[in-house]
């Protein structure tokens, strides 16, 4: 659970995010017209259903990809396991250090290669019997044995020479060499006696029989895939009971959809992950009873470049210009973007400005380049590193490749992200300036040339974690595919001694400040490569009903976002508000200016119609 | 000797034309719809036409973008500004070259496969008519957006793609009229004497059938056209055109991802959408009436 990628990493949990409905009909008229029929639903449910339960509805941008903890690697899904499963620790929800979960205390051999958690003793699994140490022993010890279970979190048990447990409260992990994650193990604990009886783990998807046993907050009951998933309040729960007596995750293809449902008081929810866009914000900030969580987010947005894919055995592959392979071009073409301009005019102040490559929100380990250090904006400087790296220009002003050809760079970009084709928008500009062409090339699913290495610059972006061991991994020559035919975990194929000797130092570190330079030096050389470009990080923009959600835990506590957190607080701590649920808000501007849009429009479409169906019996005659 | 020569066969081809035209455009007149459409799409052509000289190609420039983003309708900005501060009256201005001129080569393109199609197996008849036939009954089946959209995915997103698109997937109406008109031209005996004389499959086909069918081909075209730009717009807002070219259905597209349906930004969406059904209407009522003008039988029953 330690990747929780968003954006735009190889998993590639955007691929659905919003799918067009294809089915919409003729015209774009008449699509106009479609978009807009959910604001003009007529019967708005009420967040209490008709038994009086409170129910916690929250709009989603992204369905599941599985239900299984081995397997799951969307932010929705290990959100949902996090709410399931009490992995053995967690974070604090003020400052993201860690604290007890299933593990009450742990502490490691002076060897630091032997790691003992007492686990507690009063946290039962939903079918009545009692979460023990042999439940956690047993979690670890199929994920090192069973490749199938290793599928998601496998990274984390790689290093796991034996993992026992010697009696019901007591865990012991020997390690091969030390691991500064383990206070930080993002895997969810199974039940054992439920789960030996599963056969294959890579295909078992943990979403057949309801409820599913667990001892997180809440207790899964009901799952459809791309529609919902239904959650109910753990009332035994050892931190004792949520508030809501049931959750669910609705999934909507449509953002604007989602803002609509939240106007009418459908969703209790919208999460931010995609941001809500700058218009929907400010328009729901004047909304009644709806509150905009506009935090610092956990992402960064960068631009990656491809670094010449090749494998762990040497082999090369991929298309990527080889221009790039000069630092001098990689510095160059991010001295040419205007990181103010983006953060002004696309993110529209939702985003704070990129620097080093782990968000300011972590504040131990956020690095920031030095004023010398900098790839700070300035053309005539990008321009002048061009000249001097021999990519000079023709009388036509297009720069010249080694090979005499005019340079034009492929950029890949998710179709489903606005911010992608915003963005590259502005580097088009921006780069035909240093006469460097591009070509946008948007698709719904970009993991195929991605993998294959046949792009040459990439919009790229993760989610980080308080311990930003995974997020650093991904660049290590370790993650290469092993050859052109595997999938690495690797993100973009970078691969540089210097990088990967720093990370095996960060890890084998177990003192926090000490740990934190040497990850803090890692940024600085991942920075000085140019492979990978932090532009932005985006606040998580999110909004909810007041009427319906009284209070809700940030995390961090100051200025935090509420959707996708390291922990299940936020939806544990949500208190829900008196009245019920607001039943009437239909006076909204936006749907009486949408509903006055698609009467015109399909008056429009109608006379054509007619006309179009005349036309056809005449030629029928 | 010094009397007027008569003149030659080629001068009176032209004068026989010339009569015609006029006639046409005699019979076009009397049809206030048609010349209404007709008017409208001067107006639109010429402002498409004209773009480069009113607006200027910056008016696309993000990095100089004048306004601020979403900027509701002032006496700077008539229609507002976009997501990136451009102002959208300059936007829907330069949106019609594209809009129109995808509509034009889309319809062409269709249109000319149809009729070729549509000649060949009329005159061919015997088993290549029946090939081609049944591939056109299955095109004519196929539901024409989905495909346009399967077609749209696969491959990379440009103007060319789109008019590929849609061009490939509209014609088998086409086929179909042009043949059946090309079965009833080749009824006729003059084409029987044709033969008789030597004349072969492709002066058949172009000297005796093309001319023939050619007015119903003309009529389709401009029929075609308004569905064409509607499907163009279609393809573009459900964000298959290229993000970098503007285009009414990419302007309905960006509304749409800027989230302005819901914050209620109207002078982003309804501008584009009723230039969309305004084209797409006069390109209709054009089509209609010159469908009515060339055939008689149409013009009599109303």
């Amino acid at each position: 659970m330690s990747t929780q990628v968003h954006g735009r990493g190889l998993s590639g949990p955007t691929r659905s995010r919003r799918r067009m409905p294809a089915t919409v009909a003729v015209g774009a008229a008449l699509v106009l017209s479609a978009a807009t029929a959910t604001p003009l639903d007529p019967a708005p449910r009420q967040a209490a259903a008709a038994d009086g339960a409170k129910v916690l509805t929250v709009a989603v941008a992204q369905s599941v990809d599985s239900l299984s903890p081995f397997l799951a690697s969307r932010l929705l899904s290990t959100s949902v396991h996090r709410l399931m499963y009490e992995y053995l620790t967690n974070y604090d929800p003020k400052d993201s250090r860690a604290i007890p979960g299933l593990a009450t205390k742990w502490e490691s051999s002076p060897d630091k290669l032997t790691w003992a958690y007492t686990i507690r003793s009063n946290s039962k699994w939903s079918d009545g019997q009692q979460a023990t140490a042999e439940d956690a022993a047993w979690t670890f010890n199929k994920m090192m044995t069973d490749e199938g279970a290793a599928t998601a979190n496998g990274s984390f048990v790689s290093n796991f020479e034996k993992v026992t447990a010697p009696s019901p409260t007591e865990l012991v992990v020997r390690l091969k060499k030390p691991q500064a994650t383990m206070t930080a193990l993002d895997v969810p604990i199974v039940p054992k006696h439920v789960w030996e009886k599963v056969r294959d783990f890579s295909k078992f998807n943990n979403d057949k029989s309801f409820p599913v046993v667990g001892n997180g907050p809440f207790v899964l009951t009901g799952y459809k895939a791309d529609s919902y998933v239904r959650l109910k309040a753990n009332k035994s729960f050892w931190r004792g009971s949520p508030k809501f007596d049931e959750l669910v995750f609705r999934y909507y293809k449509d953002q604007d959809a989602a803002v609509a449902a939240l106007r009418k008081g459908e969703v209790s929810f919208v999460a931010g992950s995609p941001s809500l866009t700058p218009a929907q914000a400010s328009a729901l900030k004047n909304a009644d009873d709806i509150k905009v969580n506009d935090a610092p987010g956990r992402r960064f947005y960068a631009l990656a470049t491809n670094p010449g894919a090749r494998a762990r055995n040497g082999q090369k592959f991929g298309d990527g210009d080889p221009s790039l392979l000069d630092e001098r071009v990689r510095h160059a073409l991010f001295m040419a973007v205007d990181r103010e301009t983006i953060i002004d005019k696309v993110f529209q102040g939702h985003a704070v400005q990129g620097e080093g490559y782990i968000p300011p929100r972590f504040s131990p380990y956020f690095w920031k380049p030095s004023a010398g250090q900098e790839l700070a904006y300035d053309p005539a400087k990008a321009a002048q590193l061009l000249d001097q790296a021999g990519y000079r220009t023709n009388s036509a002003g297009k720069r010249l490749g080694k090979d005499g050809k005019p340079i034009s760079y492929r950029v890949l970009c998710h179709a489903t992200d606005p911010n992608d084709k915003a963005v590259g928008q502005y580097l088009q500009e921006w780069w035909s300036k240093l006469g460097i062409g591009v070509t946008l090339d948007c698709l719904d699913n970009v993991s195929d040339p991605w993998l294959a290495g046949t792009y040459d610059l990439a919009f790229d972006g993760w989610s980080v974690n308080p311990d930003p061991d995974f997020v650093l991994s991904i660049h290590t020559c370790a993650a290469l595919p092993a050859t052109p035919k595997d999938v690495g975990a690797t993100d973009n194929f970078i691969c540089d001694k210097r990088y990967d000797e720093l990370y095996a130092r960060q890890l084998a570190e177990y003192d926090p400040v000490k740990r934190a330079a040497i990850v803090k030096q890692a940024e600085s050389r991942l920075y000085d490569l140019g492979y990978m470009n932090v532009m932005a990080y985006p606040n998580a923009v999110e909004a909810y009903r007041t009427d319906q959600i009284k209070s809700i835990q940030t995390m961090p506590s100051a200025a935090g976002n509420i959707y996708g957190q390291d922990g299940y607080w936020s939806w544990w701590s949500a208190v829900p508000a008196d009245s019920g649920g607001s039943s009437d808000s239909s006076s909204s501007t936006g749907v009486v200016i949408g509903g006055i849009v698609a009467a015109v429009v399909l008056v429009g479409a109608g006379v054509f119609f007619v006309m179009r169906r005349r036309a056809g019996a005449d030629d029928r005659e | 000797m010094t009397t007027t020569t008569p003149p030659g066969p080629r001068a009176l081809a032209w004068r026989r034309r010339g009569h015609s035209a006029a006639r046409f455009w005699k019979q076009y007149r009397t049809r206030r719809a048609g010349v209404l459409g007709l008017a409208v799409l001067v107006l639109f052509g010429l402002i498409a036409l004209t773009a480069p000289l009113t607006v200027g190609s910056d008016v696309q420039s993000v990095t100089e973008a004048p306004g601020q983003p979403l900027e509701s309708p002032s006496g700077q900005f008539p229609l507002g500004t976009d997501r990136f501060g451009r102002g959208l009256l300059g936007l829907l201005i330069w949106g019609a070259r594209v809009s129109l001129l995808v509509g034009l080569l889309a319809a062409v393109l269709s249109v000319s496969i149809g009729a070729v199609i549509g000649i060949t197996a009329g005159h061919f008849r015997g088993r290549y008519a029946t090939v081609m036939m049944r591939v056109t009954d299955w095109f004519l089946v196929m539901p024409t957006l989905v495909l346009a959209i399967a077609l749209a995915t696969v491959m990379s997103r440009s103007l060319g793609t789109i008019i590929l698109a849609i061009g490939v997937t509209t014609w088998p109406t086409t086929a179909r009229l042009v043949r059946a008109q090309t079965l009833a031209v080749e009824s006729r005996p003059y084409i029987e004497r044709a033969k008789a004389l030597g004349g072969g499959h492709w002066h058949i086909m172009s000297r005796h059938v093309l001319p023939n069918v050619m007015p119903l081909v003309l009529a389709q075209t401009t029929l075609v056209i308004s569905s064409a730009i509607l499907a163009e717009a279609t393809l573009a807002f459900l964000g298959l055109g290229d993000p970098t070219v503007i285009s009414w259905g990419g302007l309905l597209q960006d509304a749409r991802e800027a989230g302005a349906v819901s914050s209620g930004d109207w002078w982003y969406l309804v501008p584009p959408g009723i230039a969309i059904a305004v084209v797409a209407l006069a390109f209709t009522l054009c089509g209609r009436a010159v469908e009515a003008v060339l055939n008689p039988r149409l013009g009599v029953a109303r």
